[in-house]
């Protein structure tokens, strides 16, 4: 049982909710009118930084709901981001369906394929857990390596359409790099709105009390299994959205997509913004692309920053940076 | 058929050997430290290139140059162990996983840019075939073996009488109360941690005669070897380590041998799933430790 300690500071925060109005509704209403505004004055390029923070911000709410909030470490993000990334990907190059067929069957895919290998891997424990979940990135790998008949092996699927929307007659293609801002926009909200609600709901409650202490919650009454095996196949489809998104971005799918990277990379938007938060994980993924572009310069040097600030986040930072947020709040409360 | 069956398993024992080595310091390690250490790979990579870097620049002899890897791997474990491992005591399961993956990171990366990224050919070792009861093996594989048998007697006859094995073997049980007992759980962590990484390097030297090639980011494929290994074996066993091991590397050997060479790299994970769903707990521990 993976133990993360809930931090204090955002407790409190959610406290001062009930007693008193506070900044952070205007605060957050504000940020959402400067990301619809946002094409209008920013370039291509951090529009496209911006792009890839909102397509990891949806396998790391998966991640979030199993890891921050039901306290399951997994490693298997990738390996669903790759399957929702192969799933959409070889349905829009062989049957040329429209994006939300595809992005909707990406889902529903990835969930049909997590459902089976969730009930073997959530019988182990710890450790053993973690492993399986890598298992599955790297046996994804050999098999989109290796079924060459479906997944064109190491040469990947290309030319991946941009998403396009067809209704009766009319069809719509977002093809440019602001009509695509727009749709990860709107997805992106809708999944944030999608987590809240699970989380604010009493499942919510629920998987908080597993992640607190698993035996007790099963002699209150709470199907531990059950939920535990619901949100492993909810954070799943979460990957799966993610990865389709990824695939018609990119209009590129290799075996690369299964990587131990994107599976580190989930891991480090979610405790690097602050587990069991959903603003944390918001933060965590701007945050993180914002770092990997700034850290361009080489891919070497940027690897090794990379590994630095893993190692800052988890000695200086335990908690990840949302605490930051946390006493950031705290001060203008004060300041009031 | 059944002379290829025959090699195909004396193979499979080499490269048994091989991650037996590794993967014992990576168990003892976990046993320790509670943290799975993604980066022992790298520890592999680092004393495969010390060596690479003693032959090629100054001309040393292979058996110098070994000593020269794991030396210098070792040292740089000393650094790691110092700023990162011993503050992951006690920490929680993800920082073991983020820290490790960390040192993993710098370390790959930091090889990568001062030798590039290239693979490089390893011109040492003793690759003369000789003939053995009617097989032909390269005198580096005898050795590995050889060096396979004397690490796990080592290692047996360590924890079971020195002192510091002794107390790896304590902490491992319970931390607390060796804590209590006045044992250094800070310094039995580090030397732990040095050991398994002196190990891996070692492995590393000893292989790279056989692979031939060395490039910076061999490290993870070994890494992603390992842990299916020292799960099954159980972890912080050692014993069974080796026997996870030799089963993984004969299953490899005889998977290239008679499906195909690609699926060679994913036999550790698929087999660890299997064992998985039959023994949750790895093949050689009745119940849970961890």
């Amino acid at each position: 049982m993976t133990e993360i300690v809930r931090d204090q500071t955002v407790t409190a925060a959610e406290h001062k909710v009930a007693t008193g109005p506070d900044l952070r509704v205007p605060f957050g209403l504000g940020l959402a009118a400067l990301a619809c505004v946002a094409p209008l004055f920013l370039g291509n390029y951090p529009l496209h930084a911006i792009i890839i923070a909102l397509i990891f911000l949806l396998p790391a709410h998966g991640l979030n709901l199993l890891l921050g909030y039901t306290g399951l470490l997994s490693l298997a993000q990738a390996a669903f981001f790759g399957i929702g990334a192969y799933a959409s990907a070889l349905l829009a190059v062989h049957f040329g369906t429209p994006f939300y067929v595809n992005f909707l069957a990406a889902g529903l895919i990835t969930g049909a394929i997590a459902l089976p290998l969730g009930i073997p891997a959530l019988r182990l424990r710890s450790t053993s857990f973690v492993m399986c979940t890598l298992g599955f990135v790297i046996i994804g790998q050999a098999i989109a390596k290796n079924w060459i008949s479906l997944t064109r092996g190491d040469m990947g699927l290309a030319a991946v359409p941009r998403p396009y929307f067809a209704l009766g007659p009319a069809s719509f293609t977002v093809s440019g790099t602001v009509g695509f801002y727009y749709l990860v926009l709107v997805i992106a909200a809708l999944a944030t709105l999608a987590v809240y609600l699970i989380v604010r709901s009493p499942a919510g409650r629920n998987m908080i009390a597993i992640r607190e202490n698993e035996t007790l919650a099963e002699s209150v009454g709470i199907p531990t299994w059950h939920y535990k095996l619901v949100v492993f196949m909810i954070s799943a489809i979460f990957a799966g959205l993610g990865g389709s998104l990824y695939a018609h971005y990119l209009t590129v799918v290799s075996p690369l997509t299964f990587q131990m990277y994107y599976s580190t990379t989930m891991l480090i938007i979610v405790l690097g913004g602050g587990a069991g938060t959903i603003s944390g994980v918001i933060f965590g993924s701007l945050l993180f692309v914002g770092l990997t572009e700034a850290l361009r310069v080489a891919p070497e040097l940027r690897m090794i920053a990379y590994g630095f600030f893993l190692l800052a986040l988890v000695f200086y930072f335990p908690n990840g940076f949302a605490p930051l947020i946390g006493r950031f709040w705290s001060f203008l409360e004060r300041r009031k | 058929m059944f002379y290829t069956i025959i090699e195909q398993v004396v193979n499979g024992i080499v490269s048994g050997s091989v991650y037996a080595i590794v993967a014992v310091g990576m168990t003892m390690i976990f046993g320790v430290l509670r943290a799975i250490n993604f980066a022992h790979g790298e520890y592999y990579m680092l004393g495969t290139f010390g060596a690479w870097f003693a032959i090629e620049y100054f001309d040393l002899p292979y058996p110098v140059a070994i000593v020269i890897g794991v030396v210098a791997t070792a040292v740089i474990a000393v650094v790691v162990g110092n700023i990162v491992m011993q503050r992951i005591v006690g920490a929680p399961a993800e920082a073991g996983v983020l820290a490790t993956l960390g040192v993993a990171l710098i370390l790959q990366n930091t090889v990568i840019l001062v030798f590039g990224g290239s693979y490089k050919f390893f011109s040492g070792g003793y690759i003369e075939p000789v003939t053995l009861f009617g097989f032909t093996l390269a005198e580096q594989r005898i050795l590995i073996i050889i060096v396979g048998l004397i690490v796990f007697i080592g290692l047996e006859l360590m924890v079971t009488y020195s002192r510091i094995g002794k107390a790896m073997r304590a902490v491992s049980q319970n931390i607390e109360c060796c804590a209590v007992v006045g044992i250094d759980v800070r310094h039995v962590a580090l030397w732990t941690f040095i050991l398994g990484a002196g190990l891996a390097a070692l492995s590393g030297v000893l292989t790279a005669p056989v692979n031939v090639s060395v490039y910076g980011g061999m490290g993870e494929l070994i890494t992603f070897k390992t842990l299916p290994i020292i799960i099954m074996g159980g972890l912080g066993n050692v014993r069974g380590t080796f026997v996870a091991a030799m089963i993984l590397g004969i299953a490899e050997s005889l998977v290239a041998t008679y499906v195909g060479l690609q699926f060679r790299d994913t036999v550790g994970f698929a087999t660890l799933m299997l064992v998985l769903m039959w023994r949750p707990h790895g093949l050689f521990s009745a119940q849970a430790r961890f």
